[in-house]
């Protein structure tokens, strides 16, 4: 639910009038193009998808590496988390280049950097003057072949991790998001978050010769991406990829992600909070994985809005006109593997609860018989494509943007077919949405309410994307 | 309509997602040139910043109110009535309607009410700039104060402070108590949300009573950037001109009361991790020759949410003893999933402070320990030449990265309006090659010290914590997993015995249920 990446990936894309209106006249609407921006793929020897986005950021660029590993792959027992902590060793530095001087020159620079890591990726981002562009690579693209730390430093990185762990342990959204995912997943790894469990968290210490591993595994060019968004000439920076990145040796390992058989029927949990709140009611619905190709997701984000944008008719209800709840959300988040589609409610009063649960399952139910009408879902479209549009105002949020779909298909054009989708999403498209996925075998529930003296940030966990700091 | 109001909500509201990028802003253009207040003689005044060839149009209105302007007994009025105004209806329309026509344009309009200042903030693309435009005029100019809109706002903001910041938001709840305990007698003191006991006095008739006072032709300016429309801002100087003339007079602000060594509050309540805050007001702001000197030195001490800083490479990168840990010159809050401060919180007094990630609650106090005495050591030692070269040079790169979009960029211009400086972008690239290795660590001794300290620490058990505070005795690291350097170690002793200039009589503990309340 909280992975804001798909937020900014949620938004529609198209290229919109162009010429200014008179003052007080209504512009046509835009046209039906999707990404607004030339995308320029080239793929190195190794494997490496060098992609450069020129787009109007005078003098500035983003550079981000896509690696195609989150925490769906950490397959073994005891190793939940670690792709994040993994991400937070990739900047103690190599050989060539230690943890300081590594700092130093992008302190030069004045550079905006970090990383994040979320279930299906991890992504590396600098936000930088375009004159640094060599420089930025010539110290990324030895950190990615040449990571080096000693044994002293992995554990003491381990502490920073717990740390942030720490910082969210006092949100329930936290422990809600640890709950429905333990609760509705068996056998996949979407079953721990991103940051991991605790007793994970707190063992990472001992785990030096996994973090190499993962290294061999995951950080090799075939699974990686170099984006670059802003002032830049796609030809150098092809030039310039195949001198730094040239040498990365491919790598050989293929992951197996346990499959999640179906559910069989529904499930429901509670957690006991020991600080004073509403009670939280959160429902999970196995959903489908992202495709690019299939009308399933598509369909289901216009479910989301159909239902759960502020302008939806049951937020309507239950926000604004009864009050009977404070925040209410609901979304499938693209995943690379079938994930949930995720409902949050906040309810104000704790004898409510129930009811609020059978409104949203009316609303839900009611999507399934009756169709929507042409015009509520023309306007969700339309939501989506200007929510987008307006969303690509800077080089770190088209990149953003980008990687998102990088990510999930090793395919930028994927923005495009997804958006032609909506396009093509009808009322009955949305309603067998609803029919197949919107079944109580499939779905679960978990709900948080006060109590006195429960453990505080027990069990706690993290949401879908954690940063390096 | 996105419920991005008040700061302290943002937490929780990001988790719900429902911040996505937050309001549309535009690409920064080149040719974007700004022209403030053409209308020589009009009470209204504007901030405008024309890029004819972006597709978007940002607003920013401002009102020289906030929460310094609630009344006693009524804490909290500022804010509710901003949010029953944005999140509200019209004369004409309901607030749902409103909701259901910005709905299509993906269109937001959103309200942040701060100490000294409420802006409204609201983007659109171009296509709909004639109906978005009268639905931002509507809402502003012919509030529709609609009992449930403000009923439903009300209870949003007391579910703020009560579950919101006291249970979920310990580092909200830290800095927040480091106000609190900073500013006594003081309006800065109050959360800018208010108290419970005031929002639930407050009564819509005051709401009414408010808005006629505050939002005035002489009180207001109209920020507007991006593609928009020949004749618009014509429209709005035509439009706001139905506002009552003149402006109420400015809340004057008392000097703050001198902190007397370091004053303590402890805030009882479940917490995993101890959060801690340590702050002092300070007498510079953005209008001071001398803010751009402690620009430098806190960038080099404790620059946000990067490995620059000295404070987070000691305590994290050496002793990974949490997240992060920050320094600020000024008031900050992050802009959403940026690094970069959020715009248009502007103040007229402003302070010095460190903000102390949560850390596991056995380390506690060494953490206070070790900022307090990297933050003496800054005193006493300032930078070294090479370090405030370094952090110049980083600076004068990094500060060209805050304001990307023109949103951005127009709130910047807002605020150094308020400050009467030049665009403080402007100003950074101006003062910052001025400036010698003197200068700063001469404006760090004049403003910064490590003996008057407020400081704010959420936790478990603060009795206990309170007990090792005033018994003295060394406060140990305890190592997730025990370091070998001889050096650290050698620190490590210095750091647990190291004398906080502790004031025993101003040691409190309070129930974090209890804060706030009235």
């Amino acid at each position: 639910m909280s992975d804001l990446l798909k937020l900014l990936a949620a938004l529609g894309v198209v290229v919109l009038g162009t010429r200014l209106s008179a003052w007080g006249e209504e512009m046509p609407k835009g046209g039906s193009k999707v990404f607004p921006y030339p995308v320029n793929v080239t793929v190195l020897e190794n494997g490496l998808k060098v992609i450069a986005v020129p787009f109007d950021s005078p003098g500035l660029v983003a550079y981000w590496t896509v690696v195609r590993a989150g925490s769906r792959n950490e397959i073994e027992p005891g190793k939940s988390g670690f792709a994040h902590f993994f991400e937070h060793m990739m900047f103690r530095g190599t050989e060539a280049y230690p943890k300081d001087k590594y700092n130093a020159i992008l302190k030069e620079l004045g550079a905006d950097h970090n990383a994040f890591t979320t279930d299906d990726y991890t992504a590396y981002h600098v936000l930088a003057p375009a004159t640094g562009l060599e420089t930025i690579m010539t110290i990324e693209s030895d950190r990615f072949k040449n990571l080096k730390y000693t044994v002293e430093d992995f554990k003491k990185e381990a502490g920073a991790v717990l740390g942030e762990y720490n910082k969210n342990a006092s949100n329930p959204f936290q422990t809600l998001n640890e709950k429905i995912r333990d609760t509705a997943f068996i056998t996949h790894t979407y079953k721990h978050t991103t940051i991991g469990f605790l007793r994970d968290v707190k063992d990472m210490p001992n785990q030096y010769e996994y973090s190499l591993q993962f290294f061999d595994r995951y950080y090799r060019p075939e699974n990686c991406s170099l984006l670059v968004v802003g002032d830049v000439d796609p030809n150098r920076l092809v030039e310039l990829a195949r001198k730094n990145y040239g040498s990365w040796k491919r790598g050989a390992y293929q992951v197996e992600i346990p499959a999640e058989p179906p559910q069989a029927e529904g499930k429901r949990t509670g957690v006991d909070w020991p600080n004073p709140t509403q009670p939280y009611l959160y429902v999970g619905y196995h959903g489908p994985a992202f495709s690019d190709t299939q009308i399933d997701m598509p369909a289901l984000d216009l479910v989301s809005q159909l239902l759960f944008s502020e302008a939806a008719p049951l937020y309507q209800k239950l926000v604004n006109e009864e009050q009977e709840v404070d925040l209410l959300f609901g979304a499938a988040s693209d995943h690379r593997d079938p994930y949930l589609f995720e409902i949050a409610a906040r309810v104000k009063k704790p004898e409510r609860v129930a009811y609020v649960e059978s409104t949203i399952t009316a609303a839900i139910e009611d999507l399934k018989e009756t169709p929507i009408a042409a015009d509520r879902l023309d306007k969700a479209k339309s939501h989506l494509k200007y929510s987008y549009a307006m969303g690509l105002n800077t080089a770190g949020s088209v990149a953003r943007g980008l990687a998102h779909y990088i990510a999930l298909t090793g395919d930028p054009e994927a923005v495009n077919r997804v958006y032609a989708i909506y396009d093509r999403v009808t009322p009955e498209d949305v309603r067998a949405a609803a029919r197949k996925y919107f079944v109580s075998s499939g779905r679960t529930v978990v709900t948080l309410s006060h109590k006195e003296g429960a453990a505080a940030g027990a069990p706690g966990g993290a949401g879908a994307a954690v940063a390096a700091r | 309509m996105r419920r991005r109001l008040v700061p302290l909500a943002v937490p929780l509201a990001a988790l719900l997602g429902v911040l996505s990028a937050g309001a549309a802003d535009s690409k920064e253009k080149k040719t974007m040139k700004p022209i403030s207040n053409p209308a020589a003689g009009s009470p209204l005044r504007t901030s405008l910043l024309p890029s004819p060839a972006s597709p978007l149009i940002a607003f920013r209105i401002q009102f020289r109110c906030g929460a310094i302007n609630d009344p006693a007994g009524k804490e909290g009025l500022n804010v509710l009535t901003a949010m029953t105004i944005a999140q509200g209806g019209t004369k004409d329309l309901t607030y749902k309607e409103v909701t259901e026509r910005l709905y299509p344009m993906a269109a937001t309009i959103d309200a942040m009410a701060d100490k000294e200042v409420t802006t409204f903030i609201g983007s659109v693309h171009r296509d709909h700039a004639k109906a978005y435009y009268d639905l931002l005029t509507s809402v502003l100019l012919r509030p529709r104060f609609d009992e449930s809109d403000f009923k439903r706002s009300r209870d949003d903001l007391v579910a703020a402070i009560e579950t919101n910041l006291r249970g979920n938001d310990d580092e909200g709840l830290g800095k927040a108590t480091l106000d609190w305990t900073m500013y006594r007698g003081h309006p800065y003191r109050n959360l800018d949300i208010g108290t419970v006991q005031g929002l639930k006095s407050i009564t819509l008739d005051d709401l009414k009573a408010h808005y006629r006072k505050s939002y005035t032709q002489g009180n207001v300016v109209l920020g507007v950037a991006g593609g928009y429309p020949d004749g618009m801002i014509e429209s709005l100087k035509t439009d706001f001109a139905t506002l009552p003339q003149g402006a109420p007079p400015l809340v004057a602000l008392p000097k703050p009361k001198p902190l007397s060594g370091m004053e303590v509050t402890l805030v009882e309540k479940p917490a995993p991790a101890t959060a801690i805050s340590i702050g002092f007001p300070i007498g510079v702001t953005r209008a001071d020759k001398d803010f751009y000197a402690l620009l430098v030195a806190n960038s080099y001490f404790g620059e946000h949410r990067t490995f620059n800083g000295r404070l987070t490479n000691r305590m994290r990168g050496d002793r990974g003893l949490n997240y992060g840990d920050y320094s600020y010159t000024e008031s900050f809050i992050q802009d959403g999933g940026s690094t970069f401060p959020l715009t248009n919180i502007p103040r007229r007094q402003q302070f010095f402070s460190i903000w102390i990630r949560p850390v596991p609650p056995v380390n506690a106090l060494f953490a206070l320990r070790q900022a307090t005495r990297e933050l003496k050591m800054l005193v006493d030692r300032g930078l070294s030449a090479q370090d405030f070269e370094a952090t110049r040079k980083y600076l004068l790169n990094y500060s060209r990265l805050w304001a990307q979009d023109q949103s951005r960029r127009l709130g910047y211009q807002l605020d150094s309006e308020f400050y009467g400086t030049k665009f403080f972008i402007d100003r950074v690239q101006e003062e910052l090659p001025r400036l010698k290795l003197e200068d700063v660590n001469a404006a760090v001794k004049r403003h910064l010290q490590a003996a008057n300290l407020a400081v704010a620490i959420v936790t478990e058990n603060a009795a206990a914590l309170k007990e090792t505070l005033l018994s003295g005795k060394p406060t140990p690291i305890t190592y997730q997993t025990p370091t070998t350097s001889e050096a650290l170690l050698k620190e490590d002793k210095e750091i647990e015995s190291f004398r906080l200039p502790l004031n025993r009589e101003r040691l409190l503990i309070v129930k974090a249920q209890e804060l706030f309340e009235k």
